[in-house]
This record gives C-alpha cells, sequence and structure tokens, in this order.
C-alpha cells in the first residue's frame, strides 16, 4: 500500500492545516480495499490457525478477536503510525471488514478442526 | 455435549474435503464462463458523452476551491448556462432517452447471462450435493448453538437427538457458499462475487433516467459556494519554511 498512496497522503497531510477535505477519492479506495484484503487474508489463515490449534467455542471467537486486533496494528505500523494521511479516520482501519471475515473465519475454522480433530 | 459422535474418517477422504475443494474449482470456472460469456457490446455514443460530461462536471464540482473564482465562473457558465450549457437539458428529449434504453435487447440479453452465470452452476452443484451426499452428517462446528440453529445446520437429517453442531452436508454445501466469497475475492482479484451484488444494484438502478442525473449534477454546481484555496496555501508553507528554518 505504498507507492501510488503517496500523493493520497502528501494531498490529506495538508488538510490538517485548515479545514479543506483534500484528498484523492482513488487513493483512499484503493487504501479500503487493502484493508478489505488483508482482513480475509487474515481471518482465512486465522480459521486454519485456530482449527489446528483445536479452539473450540467463545475461545475460537475470541481468537479472531486477537487477530482482528493484530491485523488492525499491523495496518497502523504499515502506515507509520500516521493513520490519517491515509483514511478518514482511524475506526477504519479498526472496524472495517470485520464482519465481513467472520463468515471465512468460521468456515475455514470448521474445515480445519474437523479434518485434525474430530475425524 | 453429552456424547461424541464417531465420524468415519471416509467421509473426511470422500464428503468435506471434495465438497469444498470442487465448491472452490466451481466458483473459478465460474468466473472464466462469465468472463468469456461478456459481450463487448458498442455503448451508445450519446449515452458515453453524457456520463463523461457529468465526471468532468463532478471533477469541477470536487477541485473548485483550487482555481480562481474567476475562472470557476467561466467552467460554471460552460456547464450549466440555460442556452447551450452542457448539462442543460432540453424539455421534450428526457422521454426519448429512457425509452430507448428499455427497447435494446442487447441490454437485457447481458443481464439474462449474467443471471444464468450465477444460477445455473449453483443449482447444479446443489443438485450434485444433494444426490450423493444427502442424508448423514459430514462436519461439526466447534462452537455450540441454541436449537434454532438446527434447520439451518442439519438440513435434510430428520433427527432431533444429535447435537446441533453437528452439520449434514447439504448443510456444510451453504456454509461453503457463503464462506468462500471471501476467498475468491483473495484468488479472483477485483471482479469477485462480492462484484454480483454491485451488479445487482446497478441492474435496480437501471431504468434510471440519464438526463435526471445531469439536472441533479447541475444543481450541484450551481449551488457550490467557490472559495478559492491557494492564498491560504501561501501562508501555510510560509509557516512550514518558517518551521523548517528554526
Amino acid at each position: 500500500m505504498a507507492g501510488h498512496d503517496d500523493s493520497g497522503s502528501s494531498d490529506k497531510k495538508s488538510s490538517d492545516a485548515m479545514d479543506l477535505p483534500i484528498f484523492n477519492a482513488e487513493n483512499l479506495q484503493s487504501n479500503m480495499k487493502v484493508i478489505y484484503y488483508s482482513r480475509t487474508f487474515m481471518s482465512i489463515i486465522g480459521g486454519v490457525t485456530a482449527g489446528i490449534l483445536g479452539f473450540t467455542g467463545l475461545t475460537g471467537f475470541i481468537f479472531y478477536l486477537f487477530i482482528m486486533a493484530i491485523t488492525s496494528v499491523g495496518l497502523t505500523a504499515k502506515t507509520g503510525f500516521s493513520i490519517r494521511s491515509y483514511f478518514d479516520s482511524w475506526n477504519q482501519i479498526v472496524l472495517d471488514g470485520f464482519l465481513g471475515g467472520l463468515m471465512s473465519f468460521v468456515l475455514f475454522w470448521t474445515f480445519a478442526y474437523d479434518i485434525v480433530h474430530i475425524f | 455435549m453429552a456424547e461424541e459422535l464417531v465420524l468415519d474418517t471416509a467421509i473426511r477422504d470422500w464428503v468435506l474435503i471434495p465438497l469444498s475443494v470442487v465448491m472452490v474449482l466451481i466458483g473459478i470456472l465460474r468466473y472464466f464462463v462469465s468472463k468469456l460469456m461478456r459481450s463487448s457490446q458498442v455503448p451508445d455514443v450519446k449515452i458515453v458523452k453524457e456520463g463523461q460530461v457529468i465526471v468532468r462536471a463532478r471533477n469541477l464540482r470536487a477541485a473548485a476551491n483550487f482555481i480562481p473564482a474567476k475562472s470557476f465562473r467561466a467552467r460554471r457558465f460552460y456547464y450549466s448556462n440555460e442556452e447551450n450549457g452542457l448539462l442543460f437539458v432540453p424539455k421534450g428529449q428526457s422521454q426519448n432517452a429512457q425509452a430507448q434504453m428499455f427497447s435494446d435487447p442487447n441490454m437485457a440479453m447481458d443481464m439474462m447471462k449474467k443471471n444464468l452465470s450465477m444460477i445455473i452452476p449453483q443449482t447444479l452443484t446443489f443438485a450434485w450435493v444433494n444426490f450423493f451426499f444427502s442424508g448423514f452428517v459430514a462436519a461439526k462446528i466447534p462452537f455450540p448453538l441454541t436449537q434454532r440453529f438446527r434447520s439451518m445446520l442439519q438440513n435434510g437429517i430428520d433427527l432431533s437427538t444429535v447435537d446441533v453442531s453437528y452439520v449434514s452436508s447439504r448443510s456444510w454445501y451453504f456454509l461453503n457458499l457463503f464462506g468462500l466469497r471471501g476467498l475468491f475475492s483473495l484468488i479472483l482479484g477485483e471482479e469477485n462475487a462480492t462484484d454480483d451484488t454491485q451488479r445487482m444494484m446497478q441492474m435496480s438502478g437501471f431504468g434510471v433516467d440519464p438526463t435526471k442525473s445531469l439536472g441533479a449534477e447541475k444543481d450541484g454546481l450551481d449551488i457550490v459556494q467557490h472559495d478559492w484555496a491557494l492564498p491560504k496555501f501561501e501562508q501555510r508553507a510560509e509557516s512550514v519554511l518558517r518551521k523548517l528554518v528554526h
């Protein structure tokens, strides 16, 4: 998510000085897409991990929260801890795609759990 | 969970894994088939023109504050004056365009193709699952659920004593159907399963009169409060430079 986002970041930064919304909508959208992809990827990986480790019940969902938290921290680190230069607000990085990944997580969790532990 | 059911490993090898793999492969196949079937229709010149004008007007509205007031007014006049502005639509034309759009058979054909490419593989897969794998427990979800979920998860098994967290093969198919959407978006890129829902949205807004959006854009342009931003940029640059010097 570096490279072509740079123009967006420099544009966005200037809005701190005054209350003028200056950002590149396309770059913003591509950043959102990056969030969505990384969340999906992490939820699939997390689901397989949870299944192999044999989590059941609430533990698994807590593990999902944990995975999502790690993803958020990772994304924040990727922005160089200056979220405002890439996104509208910080809760986009924390909450976006949260529920979308849950379905994939449950599926892969079940799949791995069944293969490893049930049979 | 009072007693654990023992599931045959043959179920894993011949039902659970094949079912998931087949679902993934069918998803990929569907993607390529729909890509092949997509007819490259020649877009109507008038519609493309209107769309481009709207995009340009929108750009002007978004970037209004980066050009001087005089330039902005000139551009706005160019788009929205009452005689020959680009966004100005004469009265009688609007009906015509809509009728033309509806009578276009190519559009309806394209829509039907898209729908068919979505429905046929799903029906076939469901029939396949029903025929070969109906009536036994294929998987177990690792978290407890209430009785309400029985009809959802044990579709095809008529046993009320089995724990709800056991999943019948037909329901495993449904779980796959919904859960694999994320995987498809990863392996197929942007034009994925979620794209279908977006396409549906486009379809529902399909009959919208294009001239109406021209009028809306004109109204939006008319009410823009122009406020040139560049003088403030000089101050900002000055403060930044000062900060650098000090």
